[in-house]
């Protein structure tokens, strides 16, 4: 599904080059979920926004579902972005001004979905996360476990083939962080999507099925999960 | 997505309640002003296009000095009668020519009188030719434009007077008596014809025309000359420049045989770069082209200016305020591009919500003018209706337009960098991005500081000039004085004399209210001296209470006066040199003959306009010696406090005389006031636009300082964890925008000095340029400025540091 081929990153000031990615190869598959860890400033996040599309690598070749997505234009990143990629944050990132329901609808507005497959499709999600009751409410409303289950219904709602985290629960207590990476442990399980998240706990990567370890921008480890270890 | 993008919008306004408020209140006042300003310039260019026919109605013009107010050459609107005949019998293409009386302002009106009822003054009633109605197309609702005015003694009512006067249309065949001056005898006139009133202003604008029979023949002397105003229907719309080198051979022509009967040499006349000269204007360009005066357009330039000015005011402060709030956005933006949205899509979302506000200002400004207008009508003594409108779809077709322009100016920037923003950085929680444009956001505080205190300088110079004419010495004592508008007659004359309280009584061709210019030439020392001449009885210079510089003015007591004496003032006196007691000049009378006059007295200058014209050279004479003229003054001067009372007695003898005629009359404190109107006007305006425009720009400082205050929550915070005061912390908030007021100072006072020097320079009489507007200009604005801010900064400065810091 994801081909990556010698990315590198660096910003230069002064003339000289500052790495944030180097010689960065992997192969992601569909289904696999995947966790990227490593210290700060290591560039698990730019690794991800390039992933996500949302920075160019300076050097090297990015293929997302067998199409060479480099360098790409505004329109086929955003075909992209409304049909395959959905995105999770730490900071969950909903729009402050609409409800729950109009977040996760956001999506399916601009996938330009009829109005009867969105509301069947919202009302699915809104019963599978179990927020029915919190639909009207506005984010600063809810808790963060509940601003982050609403920000991950809304990025399925769109059906995507890959979900991108960057530390989904990094601004959440451990009992609602355990809530989120088990429904996406599920997501990757029941419905094959592929999953790639950032993350700082040893415990969290462990959901996954594959853990990457960057440090200072290169790749030093990269190994599977033991099955032992899931639940 | 539209609706939800509606929905968000709205959201965001009613989260930002107070910011949204001055948003759309600032907008819509800029709106305000400026649709008014529409309204006015709309009603003034529809004048004269109230039928398509009138596209080849033309006025005609013929340059001379008579009744000019400077005693020089113009163009002027008025031209003599013999005019109409030239272009009558000399110039083809002319279907039909008429004359028609000017208004002349010598009286409010006519005296009305139908059947038994009392006489009614009625203003605008215009003696005309048969030929009036075929050259302007009025739609007849009795009678028909060829009959109407085919015999003598016949009048023709405006609907709206008909209506007045008898309460229908339906009035043909009835007399009316017209009585023209307190004297006249007066005439009975047949109505003929009714005509509806038309949708649009016009230049010729008239309550009922008559044809008396006077226009119908020209003054058989030569040497007199009857003015009126000539307008001409040509067959086809013509090129006017060819047309006005024939009028200009025809014109010469007819000049050299006039100064042929009247005994004058054409090459005499016109020399020293006067030039005769006749030319046709196109009916609608009339109103535009005042004859002496500048047009509405460039009356209305500096108002236009200010309007736009406003309006452009409170478009900064949207924009201001957009970017300023864009912080708070830079999230929805960034999630909406990763969640699928085009940058054309978010661009379109942000103008939307432009529009949103855009809308909501245009209703509350149309709510506004409905209030408005009444005294905005008042003020400017116009009748300017919003719905009530002849042209109601034009004006909505201008404010759609003036929505579609204010939305982009507003809308465009904020939507541009908002829909710019970069996803990443502002996911990550980097909103300092949200600050890009800062520089912007300070040129435009900068320029709104600018507009605001040059609009406080302004008033500062037009308040001083103001005083200084309200307090100015006129030359004559304006307080108990009345001028009743009548000719001097010896029988009321020595009636009011012997109504105690009355000290005298007399006339002055000349007068506030009523300036009467006739020019004359004089030989002094071989010299040649142009002078405004005045005619006055021997009271009327003591009756102004004008005050004598050297010798004397008049007096019953030298036999002399009545023979060959004159009065000189100040400005004739310079012309002429020194000592000037005793000395004679001589002039040449239409006959040829010279006669000697002898000045006796120099008395100072006294005004008889506003001070934005200077006192002409005049000189004073009782004498008949060497011709007189004649206008509608009685100067009554009293010495009593009972006022009214005084005035109801000239009345009761008034109406022993003149029972036909009411009485008019104005007191020199009225005159006065009235000379200093317009200047008051613009004053009040300038006034009402500078608090508009200053409290804009403070909202818009006091908004924009929330924002930045609390886009600095967290240095703030840093600050007094390292130990800040609270007044450091103001201190730190005020610098920045105290820069930025200080900047706009500096930069408004050359501005605001040129404009100021260039409105005084309109006035002959006026003071030095004064410093104290400017420095009370930056005073205030600086004081105003540190206070708006003061009050975010305080807020900021003493909020618990750990808050801010908390959450980071």
């Amino acid at each position: 599904m994801i081909q990556l081929k010698n990315i590198e990153k660096y910003y230069s000031s002064k003339g000289i080059k500052h790495y944030v990615l180097r010689h960065v190869t992997t192969t992601i598959k569909q289904g696999e979920f995947v966790s990227i860890m490593g210290p700060s400033g290591a560039g698990k996040s730019t690794l991800l926004n390039i992933l996500g599309m949302l920075e160019e690598p300076t050097y090297g070749n990015y293929e997302f579902m067998d199409e060479d997505v480099t360098n790409l234009n505004e329109r086929k990143r955003i075909e992209l972005y409304r049909n395959h990629i959905g995105f999770v944050f730490q900071a969950y990132h909903l729009i402050d001004e609409m409800t729950v329901y109009e977040n996760i609808e956001a999506p399916l507005l601009y996938k330009k979905i009829g109005s009867s497959e969105r509301k069947s499709r919202i009302a699915d999600l809104l019963d599978r996360f179990n927020i029915v009751a919190k639909k009207d409410l506005f984010p600063n409303q809810l808790s963060g476990g509940q601003q982050q289950l609403v920000g991950i219904a809304r990025a399925l709602a769109a059906q995507p083939s890959i979900i991108l985290a960057d530390e989904p629960t990094g601004n959440l207590q451990s009992a609602q962080a355990e809530e989120i990476m088990q429904l996406f442990q599920k997501l990757n399980k029941e419905e094959g999507i592929t999953i790639i998240q950032v993350t700082h706990s040893e415990k969290n990567a462990e959901y996954g099925n594959r853990i990457l370890h960057i440090a200072d921008g290169v790749v030093k480890d990269d190994v599977a999960v033991r099955d032992s270890v899931k639940i | 997505m539209f609706k939800l993008n509606l929905k968000i919008a709205w959201r965001n306004l009613w989260k930002n309640k107070v910011y949204a408020a001055i948003n759309i209140g600032g907008l819509a006042l800029g709106l305000t002003a400026f649709v008014l300003m529409l309204l006015y310039i709309n009603h003034e260019e529809s004048y004269d296009t109230w039928s398509t026919d009138l596209k080849n109605v033309y006025q005609i013009r013929e340059r001379h000095d008579f009744f000019t107010p400077d005693n020089k050459e113009h163009w002027n609107e008025i031209s003599n009668s013999r005019i109409a005949n030239l272009i009558r019998s000399k110039l083809p293409q002319a279907v039909a020519v008429t004359k028609v009386d000017n208004d002349w302002g010598f009286s409010n009106g006519f005296s009305l009188k139908v059947d038994n009822a009392d006489p009614v003054i009625i203003s605008k009633i215009k003696d005309s030719d048969s030929s009036f109605f075929k050259v302007f197309p009025y739609q007849f609702l009795q009678g028909s434009a060829d009959k109407a005015l085919e015999n003598k003694e016949t009048i023709v009512l405006k609907e709206s007077l008909a209506m007045q006067l008898f309460g229908t249309t339906k009035v043909l065949g009835k007399t009316i008596k017209i009585v023209r001056w307190r004297s006249d005898k007066g005439t009975a006139l047949t109505i003929t014809g009714i005509v509806a009133d038309p949708k649009f202003p016009q230049s010729v604008s008239f309550n009922a025309i008559t044809r008396t029979g006077n226009k119908d023949k020209d003054p058989e002397n030569p040497t007199n000359n009857n003015y009126c105003l000539v307008y001409t229907k040509l067959n086809k719309s013509s090129d006017t420049a060819v047309l006005n080198q024939t009028l200009q051979k025809l014109y010469v022509d007819f000049k050299k045989n006039l100064l042929n009967g009247q005994k004058k040499s054409y090459n005499d006349i016109y020399k020293d770069g006067k030039s005769p000269g006749l030319k046709v204007i196109p009916i609608e360009t009339v109103h535009s082209n005042p004859p002496y005066t500048s047009g509405w357009f460039d009356k209305l330039k500096p108002v236009m200016a200010i309007s736009a000015f406003l309006l452009l005011v409170s478009v900064i402060n949207f924009i201001n305020l957009a970017t300023a709030q864009s912080v708070q956005r830079a999230k929805e933006v960034g999630v909406k591009k990763v969640l699928g949205s085009y940058k054309r899509q978010l661009t379109w979302q942000f103008l939307i919500e432009s529009a949103m506000q855009s809308v909501i200002s245009l209703f509350l400004c149309i709510i506004l003018i409905e209030v408005v207008l009444p005294a905005f009508n008042n003020h400017f003594k116009v009748d300017l209706s919003f719905w009530h409108n002849a042209q109601l779809f034009v004006m909505i077709s201008q404010l759609f337009g003036l929505f579609v322009f204010v939305t982009l100016l507003a809308g465009f920037y904020p939507a541009w960098i908002l829909s710019n923003f970069n996803p990443v950085s502002v996911l990550k929680g980097n909103y300092e991005n949200g600050l890009k444009g800062i520089a912007l956001r300070n040129v435009l505080v900068i320029f709104q500081f600018i507009i605001s205190v040059t609009f406080i300088i302004s008033i500062g110079v037009m308040e001083m000039q103001s005083r200084y004419m309200n307090n100015k010495d006129l030359g004559f004592e304006r307080g108990n004085l009345i001028n009743i508008k009548t000719n001097y007659e010896d029988d009321f004359a020595e009636r009011l004399k012997k109504i105690p309280g009355v000290e005298y009584v007399a006339t002055t061709t000349q007068i506030m209210g009523n300036a009467f210019n006739v020019p004359e030439e004089v030989k002094y020392k071989g010299n040649a001296i142009n002078l405004n001449t005045v005619t006055v009885t021997m009271d009327a210079l003591p009756a102004l209470g004008v005050k004598v510089m050297q010798g004397r003015i008049f007096s019953k007591e030298y036999k002399q006066d009545t023979v060959n004496t004159v009065v000189l003032n100040e400005a004739a006196a310079n012309l002429f040199g020194k000592n000037l007691i005793g000395q004679t000049y001589g002039k040449v009378d239409w006959e040829g003959k010279t006669n000697i006059f002898q000045i006796v007295g120099i008395i100072k200058n006294y005004h008889n306009e506003g001070f934005d014209k200077a006192v002409l050279p005049t000189v004073y004479k009782v004498t008949s010696l060497g011709g007189t003229s004649n206008t509608n003054n009685l100067l009554v001067r009293f010495n009593t406090s009972k006022y009214k009372e005084l005035i109801s007695k000239i009345e009761n003898e008034w109406k022993i005389l003149y029972p036909d005629f009411p009485m008019e009359y104005t007191s020199m404190d009225d005159e006065f006031s009235k000379s200093l109107e317009e200047n008051n006007r613009f004053m009040n305006m300038i006034i009402l636009f500078s608090i508009v425009s200053v409290s804009l720009s403070l909202l818009g400082l006091f908004a924009l300082s929330t924002f930045v205050a609390k886009r600095r929550t967290k240095e703030i915070a840093v600050r007094k964890v390292l130990g800040a005061s609270n007044i450091q912390i103001v201190n730190l908030l005020n610098k920045s925008f105290l820069t930025l007021v200080i900047a706009a100072n500096l930069i408004s006072w050359p501005i605001a000095y040129i404009i100021v020097k260039k409105w005084l320079d309109g006035f002959a009489y006026r003071i030095d340029m004064p410093v104290f507007p400017f420095i009370a200009a930056t005073l205030i604005s600086v004081i105003i400025a540190i206070l708006t801010v003061s009050i975010q900064a305080r807020k900021a400065a003493v909020t618990d540091p750990v808050n801010a810091l908390k959450y980071e």
